[in-house]
């Protein structure tokens, strides 16, 4: 099973009619299989378009993105997404969502079979019960939850997550968070035995509370600089890990405080830039 | 949006219904306001449509089988021709244009060619029922299809949805709201049309009924053709209305 992922000098260009727009260049980092990597930054710094080139969805205009050694040519079965909002069919009840990523994931199985086995789905993302919802009759949270269990049901060894948490009220963001790491960590699993997962998010406490290593990337569209890596940090703490503990421990303390240095620093020297020049245009 | 419950809706109408029939038969029967050969009371009015009752439900018959096949395979080539062409960005956007000019005639003006290349005038008929649901639902099936939310066939595209499969379960259940406004334009065409090519040229249904008794000027029949025209259509509309809301209930 080969479930490292390798972005090679990935560079992907916008053509929107006469205009032409860089959203990433010469990106590059490794991930090895039963990782859990977040990637980070503020809005438009391309964290989206990297994670569109993973799952498939867009082609790299040069350099390439590798999956177990393979370029990416397309979706695949082995890489499941989870998006930020509005990805299940509003017209399928949280069971029939599920069940229809079962049908192609497992086009052998009965349709008895195959409801049971989306409801057990929903059972592990804590939606007993819910089966029969549409998606408007679910909150936001709930909605994710389905989303989770669809990408669960696919089963792909890689998991890409595109902000899946960002427009979820902050306590059930904390509990989905808290979901996602159970489901990861598994009971009793080895570190290599669990899903690669690229999480793209713009919340620094999210990222450091889930992941392995955290990739931060930077863009200035003001000046014309694409979307590119800043720099990679290893948390360091270890897995399996609890909010309640993690709050309370001195590493993350020091390790937030180091990290938010960078991260929000960087905020207020663009945003400074960014002043100065409407005073230069006034 | 409209809080008053089903059942007070209904007997306001119920109501209405009853008032206006009081009046009728006050300004008829009772007061004789109005010239009684033009407007019969509405006991006369009844009692003709029972006594004329296997006649009037042969006509309805008629014209409801041929608005069934019409309409079906009006509805039938506009969803999947929409279908196809709106999946294809370019060929979607040239006949947009095209069906907007083409869906712009009026269904009738085809009934010399639908005598000329058709049997019989019933097959003319169906003809331009077939026509009347098709360019609206067309219309209203490519407008569903530019509508569809695009992150919608992504998540069908990474769950390795064959393309084929892409439009019939996310595609056209998405499109279905848009559709059903073209449904319902080509439902309420269909009815117009239909009545109108009896009135000309047909030799059954609701429409000839009507027609055939104006040469006779019996208003009594003319009225009762009305009036069950009326209920026909009404009737078939709830029906299709309640399709509607059982197919978009998940909206």
């Amino acid at each position: 099973m080969c479930r490292e992922i390798e972005v090679k000098n990935l560079t992907v260009t916008y053509e929107d009619g006469r205009e032409r727009f860089c959203a990433l260049e010469d990106v590059s980092f490794t991930m090895r299989a039963g990782e859990l990597v977040s990637i980070i930054g503020s809005s438009g710094c391309g964290k989206s378009t990297l994670l569109s080139v993973l799952e498939g969805l867009r082609s790299p205009s040069s350099g390439e993105a590798l999956v177990g050694g393979e370029p990416v040519t397309g979706p695949s079965p082995e890489r499941s997404v989870v998006f930020q909002q509005y990805s299940l069919f509003p017209w399928m009840t949280a069971l029939g969502n599920v069940a229809f990523a079962l049908e192609q994931a497992q086009p052998k199985l009965k349709k008895r079979e195959r409801l049971e086995l989306a409801r057990h789905h929903l059972e592990r993302v804590g939606l007993a019960g819910f089966e029969g919802r549409y998606p408007k009759e679910l909150s936001g949270g709930q909605q994710q939850r389905v989303a989770i269990a669809r990408a669960l049901a696919e089963d792909g060894d890689i998991l890409l997550m595109d902000e899946p948490f960002g427009a979820i009220d902050a306590r059930n963001r904390a509990l989905l968070q808290d979901l996602l790491l159970e489901l990861w960590e598994g009971d009793g699993l080895l570190p290599e035995q669990r899903k690669t997962v690229v999480f793209v998010t713009h919340d620094l406490d999210e990222a450091i509370l889930l992941s392995d290593r955290i990739i931060l990337l930077e863009a200035d569209a003001s000046r014309g600089i694409p979307g590119h890596v800043r720099d990679i940090f290893t948390v360091p703490l270890p897995h399996p890990r609890h909010r309640h503990d993690l709050l309370r421990s001195p590493a993350y303390s020091a390790f937030r405080c180091a990290v938010s240095d960078i991260f929000f620093g960087e905020e207020e020297a663009s945003s400074l830039q960014f002043a100065r020049k409407e005073v230069l245009a006034a | 949006m409209n809080k008053t419950p089903a059942y007070k809706t209904a007997l306001d109408v119920v109501f209405i219904i009853v008032l206006v029939i009081a009046s009728w038969w006050l300004a008829t029967d009772v007061f004789g306001v109005l010239p009684s050969r033009i407007f019969p009371g509405p006991g006369a009015v009844f009692s003709q449509i029972v006594e004329d009752g296997e006649k009037i439900l042969t006509g309805i018959v008629s014209s409801l089988g041929i608005i069934a096949q019409g309409f079906v395979l009006g509805a039938a080539c506009g969803i999947g021709l929409g279908l196809l062409l709106g999946s294809q960005a370019r060929v979607h956007a040239a006949a947009e244009k095209v069906v907007a000019f083409l869906s712009a005639i009026p269904p009738i003006v085809y009934i010399p060619y639908g005598i000329a290349l058709l049997p019989t005038f019933r097959a003319s008929s169906v003809l331009v029922i077939f026509l009347a649901t098709f360019w609206p639902v067309l219309t209203g099936t490519l407008a569903g299809v530019s509508s569809v939310d695009k992150r919608l066939i992504d998540s069908a595209r990474v769950l390795n949805v064959p393309r084929p499969k892409i439009l019939l379960r996310v595609t056209l259940p998405a499109a279905l709201p848009l559709i059903f406004n073209g449904l319902n334009i080509g439902l309420c065409l269909s009815f117009i049309l239909l009545t109108s090519a009896e009135m000309i040229g047909g030799s059954s249904g609701m429409g000839y009924y009507v027609k055939y008794y104006s040469d006779f000027s019996d208003y009594t029949r003319i009225l009762a053709g009305i009036i069950v025209i009326g209920i026909v259509i009404t009737a078939v509309s709830m029906l299709f209305g309640m399709l509607q809301r059982r197919l978009l209930r998940w909206r």
